[in-house]
């Protein structure tokens, strides 16, 4: 069963436009002049029950609208969202007990109480009855490894620790999708290690459905198995993890460190991305050349080292960002 | 429907504890937050004092009267920033995307905002209403009286707080038009109604409806008519009817914090 579906959904923003300088400002309060920007496009896509998905874009792309639309804080223009089987702009209290979100950016605990304090209050909200909610902040706890902050108030938990109660919070009435939007931002390496794995732990144990929104590839690579990119309010891609790096991984990164320098930038399938002294940086594309034949193309005595790596998802992606997908992948097919 | 009423009640009385519990973790300046206020009110009974050693009838009130006005202007402006703070910050939440938070959670955003944050001094207000009416014209009737009205008062300059700062979702940077309109409640309670003639009066009673806050609860509890505290009751509901609909209207078209349109 689908968790989400979003058929042709669009939203358009009116934005006041003013001329530079005071004389504009005048201008702008007679004869006020407005444009339109369409921030999401004819968006269409499903979401499976239990499926992580995660949901990314350049900034200004349209991601926090399709979210907000979807989780009923914004009316869309066109199209329909349902989560659940819950139209949001229709019944959005009706959906606010299916659905958790975590806006990263955002939050939402009462900084002078303590998580379980807190926890109590959303419980509260979610007309929990006080037993239900105890039950659910010592299972929570459990996971979440809460025991040693949860009577410290909001304000004095380090930044890794109140993501948690966040994501806890959001969890208290067992949401069957859950929001994330920058859930990882600002946090450090280990921290958001530790945060990933308890998303995952959470997608296991209690089969939530989980669309994700980070600009933290590592958050996306180790946690989702699809992928929506959209960009200018479009979607430019909707793929199988696996399936994105299929496609793309065709190119090969390899630094060599060499005992004579060699010129390589006139050949086929070989762009030549640094080169510094005796120090060169290849990009390989294995569809017009074999690793094996480009080294070839040096002598093996004059390879000092050398570390032969897939391009970092990161730079796929950003490239995505900047092209169309078609072109991108009319342009990786080529043999 | 009766137990969501029930719920949402719980909610909101949750969130005045939790609020006045965030003003209270700095003991020092709650107090002083509240007995200045209260101090600052007693400054103007000097004023109408000396006011009164002039003229012993101003627009047909005399000191007491007065002072019993200043009691209900003080106690309704209290009770509304004691329990509904946010309803006069609406504009800010507006304009910068901060009712996110409200919207997805099960319970009705406007009132789950509106009682979001409390106000200390307020406090001071409403305990400075209560010595007004006790040392100026304290009877048990006047005191269930005197609670009503100020009930009913804080519910009326919280309904229009949400009317007139729900004007952001319409008008961008409106929030200083809802500032004056919100100060211009407050500063004319302060005044006799006797003072005020024709298209004022008028206004006092539409637009800026302060006859309903104070003017009409002074004469009821100086002369009790019921028929004229049913008035009082009904533009009550009348309003507060109205700022739902406002709200609800105007939040179809909240943008959120994406703001592009303050990109400008």
């Amino acid at each position: 069963m689908d968790a989400i579906t979003v058929n042709q959904l669009s939203k358009t923003f009116r934005v006041k436009v003013k001329e530079k300088g005071l004389k504009g400002s005048l201008k702008s309060i007679f004869q006020p002049e407005y444009k339109s920007i369409q921030a999401v496009k004819d968006i269409s896509f499903q979401v499976k029950e239990g499926e992580i998905l995660a949901f990314i874009g350049p900034n200004g792309a349209g991601k926090s609208t399709t979210i907000k639309m979807l989780t009923g804080i914004l009316y869309p223009e066109q199209g329909e969202a349902m989560v659940m089987g819950i139209n949001p702009a229709l019944k959005r209290k009706q959906l606010s007990y299916q659905i958790g979100t975590v806006f990263g950016q955002k939050e939402q605990l009462w900084m002078h109480l303590t998580p379980y304090d807190n926890f109590k209050f959303f419980g509260t909200i979610y007309d929990l009855k006080d037993h239900e909610v105890e039950a659910r902040i010592e299972e929570l706890k459990q996971v979440f490894e809460l025991e040693e902050f949860i009577n410290t108030p909001v304000r004095n938990l380090s930044l890794g620790q109140r993501i948690r109660c966040e994501i806890v919070a959001s969890l208290i009435h067992r949401p069957k999708v859950l929001f994330l939007d920058e859930p990882t931002i600002g946090l450090d390496p280990v921290v958001k290690e530790n945060i990933r794995a308890l998303i995952k732990k959470m997608n296991r144990e209690y089969k939530t459905t989980i669309f994700l929104t980070s600009h933290d590839v590592g958050d996306i690579e180790k946690l989702c198995k699809r992928i929506i990119i959209v960009n200018h309010g479009r979607i430019v891609l909707d793929d199988s993890m696996e399936n994105l790096k299929y496609h793309y991984l065709k190119k090969k990164v390899v630094e060599l460190k060499l005992r004579d320098a060699v010129d390589l930038s006139d050949e086929d399938g070989i762009t030549v991305l640094k080169s510094k002294g005796n120090n060169v940086k290849l990009e390989i594309d294995t569809t017009k050349k074999d690793i094996s034949d480009a080294l070839k193309l040096i002598d093996a005595d004059n390879i000092l080292d050398i570390n032969i790596s897939n391009i970092p998802l990161e730079n796929i992606i950003t490239e995505i960002y900047k092209e169309n997908r078609q072109t991108l992948m009319k342009g990786s097919d080529t043999p | 429907m009766l137990t969501e009423v029930k719920n949402q009640l719980h909610v909101i009385l949750l969130s005045v504890k939790y609020n006045i519990m965030r003003e209270m973790t700095n003991r020092v300046t709650f107090l002083m937050n509240v007995s200045f206020m209260m101090l600052n009110n007693a400054a103007f009974i000097i004023q109408w004092m000396l006011l009164f050693r002039l003229k012993s009838d101003i627009g047909g009130y005399g000191l007491n009267d007065v002072m019993v006005l200043w009691g209900l202007s003080a106690g309704t402006f209290g009770l509304a920033h004691v329990f509904f703070h946010r309803a006069f910050s609406l504009p800010d939440l507006i304009i910068h995307g901060k009712l996110d938070s409200f919207l997805v959670q099960p319970k009705s955003v406007l009132l789950s905002v509106i009682t979001s944050a409390t106000s200390s001094s307020a406090i001071g207000d409403i305990i400075y209403g209560y010595m007004i009416l006790t040392i100026f014209n304290f009877s048990f009737s006047n005191l269930l009286l005197f609670t009503l009205f100020i009930i009913l008062g804080a519910l009326i300059l919280t309904a229009y707080a949400v009317i007139v700062g729900s004007l952001s979702f319409w008008i961008l940077r409106s929030e200083m038009l809802s500032e004056n309109l919100n100060n211009i409640m407050v500063n004319f309670q302060t005044y006799p109604d006797g003072i005020f003639k024709n298209v004022i009066r008028f206004l006092l009673y539409t637009l800026v409806p302060v006859g309903f806050v104070v003017y009409q609860p002074l004469k009821i509890i100086l002369h009790f008519n019921l028929m004229a505290c049913l008035g009082v009751l009904a533009f009550t509901i009348g309003i507060c009817l109205l700022a739902f609909f406002v709200f609800y209207r105007g939040l179809r078209r909240y943008t959120s914090s994406s703001l592009m349109s303050a990109r400008i």
